[in-house]
């Protein structure tokens, strides 16, 4: 079969050359591709924020920055790190990912795909761009509350209009995603037959579908009421602040989920083929994402327990939040199943998997403990909430993308990585992610608050040793990057299937996959 | 073609339906409030008809006020605390002053706490009901009329109704 593919090449294809080859570009391994460097880029502009931030908290009392400075940096790292870093990164591995995995020669909408991506620098353009306006960037949380958000500077407009962008772009995402899945499988490739990974990103882009028209609706009202004189969330004409957060949880929920279901399907992929053994309970997988995706729609609430709800809302929405742990657990049992006495091997993107089995269960278990209303009274607002979150984006999210570049950058190239080097990284980052992190559950606990940039004294030494682990985690990174051009000035040094316990349709393309991935489409028996 | 047409049309489809959902959610929300008295709302509208009935049975009425933002005015409840017997009618107000040379419109919302008895604290004149002009450095004196409904739950011994006031002069300019 791939020597088959070998022979047939790109001749009828003429590409631009240059920059227009990226600009006008409808590949979907070009646009993957772009999709990456973009929340690569994205994830060091947000990761400079948090360290602006870090270091300001290092110490009690205001040093670096004023606290309106603060704010936005707050506030733009969560903006950057969710749709600038995460959310990219994953639309780019199911651009590279989905046809060479489904045997499509590309995605289906190869015009809107090009379209989705290029939506994007400009959104991010006018975003950082807030932040060199006298009134400042956006300061009001990435959550954009009323009445704080209405009452911001010039800069609310503009946030507006670019999270609308980004809206959009992640709409035709998905809307591609939706429509090659469906529609461009390999003849004999039944929908329970797909990879782990297609499946979790097909339930994501049916949430993201459902959930950033959402978004859309909520900061449209926020734009009219602040310009058009509706009064969605304003009191004094009869609207209602909380209102806002309903509608806006409503999306945000969803969206930690489309934040993490495709980082199940990158683990569900790398376990077994360092495990060398199949996927233990393949159904149980697919149902329990799709059971944590039409979940994630009747929880919104319980990032709200605070404002006054009923005792029933609160009941209510308790519960339902812990009966998202039952398919999660499912999840995690199916991992640890998959490795019981499997021949294993520890390459880096297996040691960046096993982490994220154990940390992302970690944030998993701090959720469980918010989600407990009476406990949630005293968490809320909290930096146990920030160490929750963090616990299942970092080494959750965030690993998942990296363990997924390091387990197909050979095949994407045809240039194994430097394993040392990526082993050095593995260990670097998973240390500085947990000195981080960790601490903050205990400031956070003992009552922290979210969003300040000075604190009482009490909290000064776990704040300074989360301090030095995000300047040892940010500076990790830079060894990721040295990693990546390390090995693209490589030669072709990759075998067409690059680890021996993989399995799937991209391993039996060549390292790298011919520009149109399967010009032919494979049976899947 | 025709199949990835059909699904490109359904998904967009559902874009349509969840951006109109969330303006859905607005009327929604407001009914759920209502059924459920959350947020303490009360009625906006006169309550008319009302029979006053002898019931002996005595609860505390509280009156708090806020003025929204740092706007200048003074506004305060003229007692601070009633003691009222279910089911009869009974007056009091709340007391304004514009601190400004110039005409001001103002509106107040009001609020019930607890929230689940909102329903039985009923207004029958109130001035929250419409939006109120000032002159600069008048003080008037709002009128408020009400009654508990008898039906309110027998462990509540008290209610506190808050008003919060915001400016709405703009509104006056554009009118």
């Amino acid at each position: 079969m791939s020597a088959n593919i070998h022979d047939i090449h790109d001749q009828h294809h003429h590409t631009p050359s240059g920059l227009m080859r990226w600009i006008t570009t409808t590949n979907h391994k070009d646009i993957g591709s772009l999709y990456l460097w973009f929340s690569l880029l994205m994830f060091f502009i947000g990761g400079f924020m948090a360290l602006i931030i870090r270091a300001e908290l290092f110490e009690p009392g205001l040093q670096l920055v004023i606290p309106g400075f603060f704010n936005q940096m707050t506030t733009m790292h969560a903006l950057i790190m969710i749709f600038g870093a995460v959310m990219p990164a994953f639309v780019g591995l199911a651009n590279w990912q989905i046809p060479i995995m489904i045997g499509a020669p590309d995605m289906a909408l190869p015009r809107l795909n090009n379209w989705s991506f290029w939506i994007l620098p400009f959104a991010f353009t006018m975003l950082l761009s807030t932040l060199f306006f006298d009134s400042g960037g956006p300061a009001a949380g990435w959550t954009l509350y009323p009445p704080l958000s209405l009452q911001g500077g010039n800069s609310m407009p503009f946030v507006i209009l670019s999270i609308h962008l980004l809206g959009i772009s992640s709409i035709l995402g998905a809307i591609n995603v939706i429509a090659t899945i469906l529609n461009m499988r390999a003849p004999g490739m039944t929908l329970m037959k797909m990879p782990i990974f297609i499946w979790t990103w097909l339930i994501t882009a049916f949430l993201l579908i459902a959930a950033m028209p959402v978004l859309a609706g909520a900061i449209t009202m926020l734009l009219t009421d602040r310009f058009f004189g509706t009064s969605f969330f304003t009191a004094s004409g009869g609207g209602d602040p909380v209102m806002f957060q309903h509608i806006f949880w409503f999306f945000g929920h969803p969206e930690v989920y489309i934040l993490i279901l495709p980082a199940f399907g990158i683990v569900s992929t790398i376990i077994p083929a360092f495990s060398r053994k199949k996927l233990f309970g393949y159904d149980s997988m697919v149902y329990a994402t799709a059971s944590i995706a039409l979940l994630s729609f009747i929880v919104w609430a319980h990032h709200m327990f605070t404002v006054g709800m009923p005792l029933a809302g609160e009941i209510f929405f308790m519960l339902t939040t812990m009966l998202i742990a039952v398919p999660t657990g499912v999840k995690v049992f199916n991992w640890v199943a998959t490795m019981w006495k499997g021949s294993m091997t520890f390459e880096t993107p297996m040691l960046f998997a096993l982490a994220f089995i154990i940390l992302f269960t970690i944030g998993g278990f701090s959720g469980l403990m918010l989600a407990m209303t009476p406990a949630d009274f005293q968490y809320h607002d909290t930096y146990f909430v920030v160490a929750h979150f963090h616990y299942v984006l970092v080494p959750g999210a965030v690993f998942a993308i990296i363990a997924a570049v390091y387990y197909w950058l050979p095949k994407w190239t045809g240039k194994m990585y430097s394993e040392s080097l990526g082993k050095l990284h593995f260990w670097l980052t998973t240390i500085f992610v947990n000195v981080t992190f960790f601490p903050m559950h205990f400031v956070g606990l003992a009552g922290m608050p979210r969003r300040i940039p000075d604190y009482p004294v009490q909290f000064a030494d776990f704040n300074a040793i989360a301090s030095v682990g995000a300047f040892g985690f940010g500076l990790s990174q830079i060894l990721f990057v040295y990693i990546l051009y390390n090995t693209l000035k490589k030669d072709v040094t990759a075998d067409d299937k690059v680890w021996d316990g993989a399995e799937g349709l991209e391993w039996t393309l060549s390292s790298p996959p011919p520009y149109h991935s399967f010009e032919k489409a494979p049976r899947v028996e | 073609m025709t199949n990835l047409k059909k699904t490109y049309l359904s998904i967009s489809i559902i874009v349509i339906f969840m951006f109109s959902f969330s303006y859905m959610l607005v009327p929604l929300y407001d009914i759920f409030c209502e059924i459920t008295g959350l947020n303490g709302k009360t009625n906006q509208e006169k309550i008319v008809g009302i029979n006053e009935v002898n019931t002996d049975r005595f609860v505390t009425v509280k009156f708090t006020s806020t003025v929204a933002g740092s706007e200048p005015f003074n506004f305060n409840p003229m007692e601070n605390e009633m003691i009222v017997e279910v089911g009869k009618i009974y007056t009091t107000s709340y007391i304004l002053t514009n601190n400004t040379n110039s005409l001001k419109q103002i509106t107040a919302s009001p609020s019930v706490v607890p929230g689940r008895d909102a329903e039985y604290f009923k207004k029958i004149e109130c001035f929250c009901f419409t939006q109120q002009q000032i002159n600069g450095k008048e003080t008037k004196e709002l009128p408020l009329q009400f009654v508990i409904d008898e039906d309110l739950p027998l462990n509540t011994k008290t209610l506190i109704l808050s008003y919060t006031m915001f400016n709405t002069t703009d509104q006056l300019g554009a009118k």
